[in-house]
């Protein structure tokens, strides 16, 4: 509980604004159980409105800055992500699940239109240029991949009105998030990653992460209503890496045994010997440092951060105080600790490099890690191609409080859900747990379905949210390359309603995995031959029929005997030939 | 040769107790046959009904979605039951009681045997006959109508509805007529192509009531404006009970575009997967022209024979419609022994009936080596669907050849079990 509670007051430190200079950068990193390590990066540019306006880009991207201008966007928050928070090992995720994605590409944003319309053909305005400037596949987002969430979102930034804003939402879970979005994503820094901590962020580590995510939030805030005003951008990358893995060299990257002196054996086993062992868990924190760990060396302090203060410190450490921790640097560099002891902060040295070397130490206090307020898994039942049924199991920890939370679901067309068939279950409680329904069908073709449910579970128990659904199938040329892998839908999002808050506007969020769903897939290789078949079934029925219907029925007999085929027709030919040679002769 | 009433309440109690006695007995039952899409198309699903009902109930436009294409008006009549899931008896007697009804109208057409003589028609061999109860027993114990009606479909309803218009068209009642016609048609819209041959029958079944009858083109006309009143009654009032015209979209439209390819036993679903995006519009229209071709040459062709235009008008719907279930087929099979006097002229009996069971024992094999197995892909199915359609042409095919040459009896007596050839 103790670690839980300086867990909390750590973020909410680095969470804490302070508006002294334009460019903020900090780095938190925080061992993670099973030799993993969360490092989380944050940047932050402030642009003062009016010259944001006048577009006169200090800080702020210009690109980015003259895109939002052009589509009318006032808050824009985007994600790329890969893998999946394991929540159960590593507990609560860094920003509260406000800077977190799940697979794929999200993207949400407020944007200023007279009607739903023109909001609508801004926010594809806004894909079509964000795609050319991440370098991703988000001019994918058309119709039937936007919904306009109604309780899951609220703008974190101060609008001076509210009422012409439409929320867009878009998904792409099959998104493959790499390199080349990351590389748009660091020139939108001021430093560019070739200073301060984004110098550590390289596309090999980033991606071999055990969880990724990146995310890009644009939002005003004003420090008194409507006056004021800035522009505020972060971008946060968070990742989980495996520490052994990391640390592999690239050009040798195949892991090998270790050698048997160095791993703990369980001597009790009967097979023990000198070359057999069956080997325990480490109950040591592994060896690192953050040369080896991310692949680049940290290149000293962005010369655009402030120089004095806590926001100068733009290197923290999240461990208990009994790590041992050594700096490596010809720098100068300055090291604070925090009152809860368990943050270790470091302003860095201007153009020297800086490095971080812990040493392999057998620790006697826990890991700083913080509960979650939910826990969310979803899985899709049944077998098949034809049908299934989604089913999301959402736990609540608290033994005391019930906790309030809201469900978006946003689903592809051909997946069609039955509302009939929702079941919300909670096996410890008698009250209906689902207390309010947002519900959008999906229209074949047209858009997809939205789906937002308020719900409230009770403390220490399991909610079970089910629902049937039925695949469509589709034309052959609406099926990817690789049908046979099927599709995926996107994650679900869960935003915690009460009675925790957060300490901002942020919000507390949780998504879940994505969906795959394998469709029943045609032939693609027949479309002739289905075509001819059918054709033929249809033209037998119709020539069978209207054979009938406009000829006449006589009997066998009456019918003059003439051969039918090849003979019938040469021996016609013949006596027309010689009809016409008689009446030649005649007129002769 | 009247069906007796101890007779027939025998036999509707038994069916009655039939069906109850398997909706109680295997309570899954229902469902899985809900969900094959052998007896459930997108346009007549009891799922899709009950989504409907809750998106209803729920004060949500089923019509602003793509999974509910049935009719407005049965949203409020179904709604008055208790919820299928938590009590499904009364669904089940709902779907009992129109089985029966469809039976008890099957019973009236037979009994009134227009299928062998009409106004200006008798069959040479309308001796040959069976009564009314076998005919109303092999509708009721047909093992596609028990399938049909354990699942629960809507298309139950619209074979009523069909059943009911022959009847009362077959007894010279105009105005039920009317109205059982329009409901059909706007339950699933290709009744309407029933019209033509019905009201000849209705036509002849006057003119034998009374002999002074209107002329043939006020008759025509009186029953047109009629029908076309009852529709447009019928369209009105879903509109202002949905409160837009939306639900023409989504019901008739979807019947007409075929934007929902799930798999059925017909031949449009696959062909449309399939086909080449610009050249999907033509076809479309190809195929609906199709459709609609038979009605005006059947009913001008066999002018003398109209139930039995009918009820060949039903097969052809059985094949080539762009949702067919076994339900309609179901309804073609069960007409086809009005036409006993026509067996002895069919020539392909035992090929049409041994595909017809090819088709139907292999179908649900073959869709679960594709969908569940995963060791056999649509083409399986999409074969089955063909030898299916097949087979109905086949039957369908060979009734009308049977129809003709037994007319030609009458026209001609001489040639009689001689050989005949058509020129």
């Amino acid at each position: 509980m103790l670690s839980f509670l300086s867990f909390l007051l750590c973020n909410a430190l680095i969470a804490c604004a302070f508006a002294g200079s334009d460019y903020h950068e900090r780095l938190l990193l925080r061992p993670l159980p099973q030799s993993t390590l969360l490092a989380s990066f944050n940047f932050r540019s402030n642009e003062s409105s009016v010259t944001y306006e006048q577009q006169n880009f200090r800080l702020f991207p210009r690109s980015l800055g003259q895109i939002l201008q052009h589509a009318h966007t006032k808050e824009l928050h985007l994600r790329f992500s890969v893998g999946r928070w394991d929540a159960e090992n590593w507990g609560q995720r860094p920003w509260y699940g406000a800077r977190e994605g799940s697979n794929g590409v999200e993207l949400w944003a407020w944007i200023e239109a007279n009607t739903e319309d023109e909001a609508f053909s801004r926010w594809l305005t806004l894909v079509n240029n964000l795609s050319g400037l991440f370098c991703a596949s988000l001019n994918f987002i058309d119709a039937t991949k936007t919904i306009r969430p109604v309780i899951s979102f609220d703008p974190e930034g101060d609008h001076a009105s509210t009422s012409n804003l439409h929320l867009l939402h878009g998904t792409l879970p099959h998104e493959v998030v790499c390199t080349e979005n990351l590389t748009p994503f660091l020139k939108l820094l001021p430093c560019k990653g070739k200073a301060g901590i984004s110098s550590l962020l390289d596309g090999h580590k980033l991606f071999d992460a055990a969880f990724q995510t990146m995310a890009l939030d644009v939002r005003p805030v004003c420090e008194t209503p409507g006056e004021n005003c800035i522009v505020e951008m972060e971008q946060t990358v968070d990742m989980v890496l495996d520490i052994a893995r990391s640390k592999r060299p690239r050009d040798n990257p195949i892991p090998r045994p270790l050698p048997i002196e160095e791993i703990e054996c369980d001597t009790s086993k009967p097979y023990n010997a000198p070359d057999t062992c069956y080997p325990l868990d480490k109950r040591t924190e592994p060896a690192w440092n953050l040369t080896e760990v991310f692949g680049k060396s940290l290149k000293g302090a962005c010369p655009l951060t402030a120089t004095e203060g806590p926001e100068s410190e733009t290197l923290c450490i999240n461990t208990p105080p009994e790590r041992t921790i050594q700096v490596n640097t010809t720098g100068q560099y300055t090291e604070s600790l925090s009152a809860s002891d368990t943050l270790r902060c470091y302003k860095l040295p201007t153009g020297a490099e800086f490095d971080l070397v812990l040493p392999e130490q057998r620790m006697t206090t826990g890991l700083v890690r913080g509960e979650p307020h939910l826990y969310a898994a979803r899985s899709i039942n049944g077998h098949g191609q034809e049908r299934g049924s989604v089913q999301v199991v959402i736990k609540n920890p608290s033994t005391t409080d019930p906790v309030e939370f809201a469900y978006l679901e946003s689903l592809p067309w051909f997946m069609k859900p039955y509302l009939h068939t929702i079941r919300v279950n909670v096996p410890t409680s008698t009250e209906d747990p689902l207390k309010e329904t947002y519900y959008r069908p999906a229209v074949d073709r047209v858009r997809g379905t939205h789906l937002e449910l308020r719900l409230v579970v009770p403390p220490a128990s399991t909610l079970t949210l089910t629902y049937d659904f039925e695949k469509a199938i589709l034309r052959y040329t609406e099926y990817p390359p690789d049908a046979n892998r099927g599709f995926d839908a996107p994650p679900a999002v869960i935003r915690i309603l009460g009675p925790f808050q957060s300490a901002d506007r942020k919000g507390l969020y949780l998504r879940t995995t994505p969906l795959l769903l394998s469709l029943p897939t045609p032939d693609f290789s027949m479309p002739y031959n289905v075509i001819i078949l059918t054709s033929t079934v249809m033209a037998l029925g119709f020539g069978n029929i209207f054979n009938l219907l406009v000829r006449r029925l006589v009997g066998a007999d009456e019918v003059p005997e003439v051969a039918g085929g090849l003979k019938g027709i040469v021996q016609g030919k013949i006596q027309w030939l010689m009809g016409l040679f008689g009446k030649h002769q005649k007129s002769e | 040769m009247a069906l007796d009433a101890k007779q027939k309440a025998a036999l509707f109690a038994g069916a009655g107790a039939l069906r109850l006695l398997l909706f109680q007995a295997f309570p899954s039952l229902p469902n899985r046959l809900a969900g094959r899409v052998e007896l459930s198309t997108p346009v007549s699903s009891f799922k899709r009904l009950q989504e409907g009902l809750y998106l209803y109930t729920h004060n949500v436009s089923p019509y602003d979605g793509g999974v509910y294409h049935q009719a407005p008006l049965l949203l409020p009549l179904l709604s008055l039951l208790p919820s299928a899931s938590d009590h499904p008896l009364a669904t089940n007697l709902l779907f009992t009681v129109v089985d029966l009804l469809s039976a008890h109208a099957l019973g009236q057409i037979a009994d009134t045997g227009r299928a062998a003589s009409t106004r200006l028609f008798t069959s040479s061999r309308k001796s040959i006959r069976w009564s009314s109860a076998a005919i109303v027993a092999g509708y009721l114990f047909s093992p596609f109508t028990l399938a049909a009606c354990m699942a629960r479909s809507t298309s139950a309803l619209t074979n009523l509805c069909i059943l009911t218009a022959m009847a009362k068209a077959s007894q010279g009642a105009s105005t039920t007529f009317l109205l059982v016609l329009s409901a059909a048609s706007y339950l699933s819209m290709h009744p309407l192509l029933l019209f033509p041959p019905l009201l000849a029958l209705l036509y002849d079944a006057r003119l034998d009531r009374s002999k002074s009858a209107p002329s043939p083109l006020t008759f025509t006309v009186m029953h047109t404006f009629g029908l076309l009143v009852a529709c447009g009654a019928l369209l009105v009032a879903s509109a202002l009970l949905t409160g837009s015209w939306d639900f023409l979209e989504a019901t008739y439209g979807v019947r007409l575009l075929l934007p929902d390819l799930t798999p059925n036993v017909g031949l449009w679903w696959y062909f449309f997967i399939e086909m080449f995006d610009s050249f999907r519009d033509f076809f479309l229209g190809v195929f609906w022209l199709h459709v609609a071709s038979y009605t005006p040459g059947l009913t001008i062709r066999l002018r003398t024979q109209p139930l039995f235009v009918a009820a060949t008008l039903t097969g052809i719907f059985a094949i080539f419609t762009p949702y067919p279930s076994v339900a309609d087929a179901a309804l073609y099979l069960s007409l086809i022994p009005l036409f006993r006097h026509l067996f002895p002229l069919m020539r392909y009996t035992f090929l049409a009936s041994a595909s017809v069971l090819y088709a139907s024992f292999l179908g649900p094999a073959f869709y679960h080596l594709w969908v569940y197995a995963g060791s056999g892909n649509a083409n399986f199915f999409y074969a089955i669907t063909l030898v299916w359609s097949l087979g109905l042409s086949i039957i369908v095919g060979d009734s009308l050849y049977a129809a003709l040459r037994d007319e030609l009896d009458v026209e001609r007596p001489e040639l009689r079990d001689k050989e005949v050839k058509r020129i």
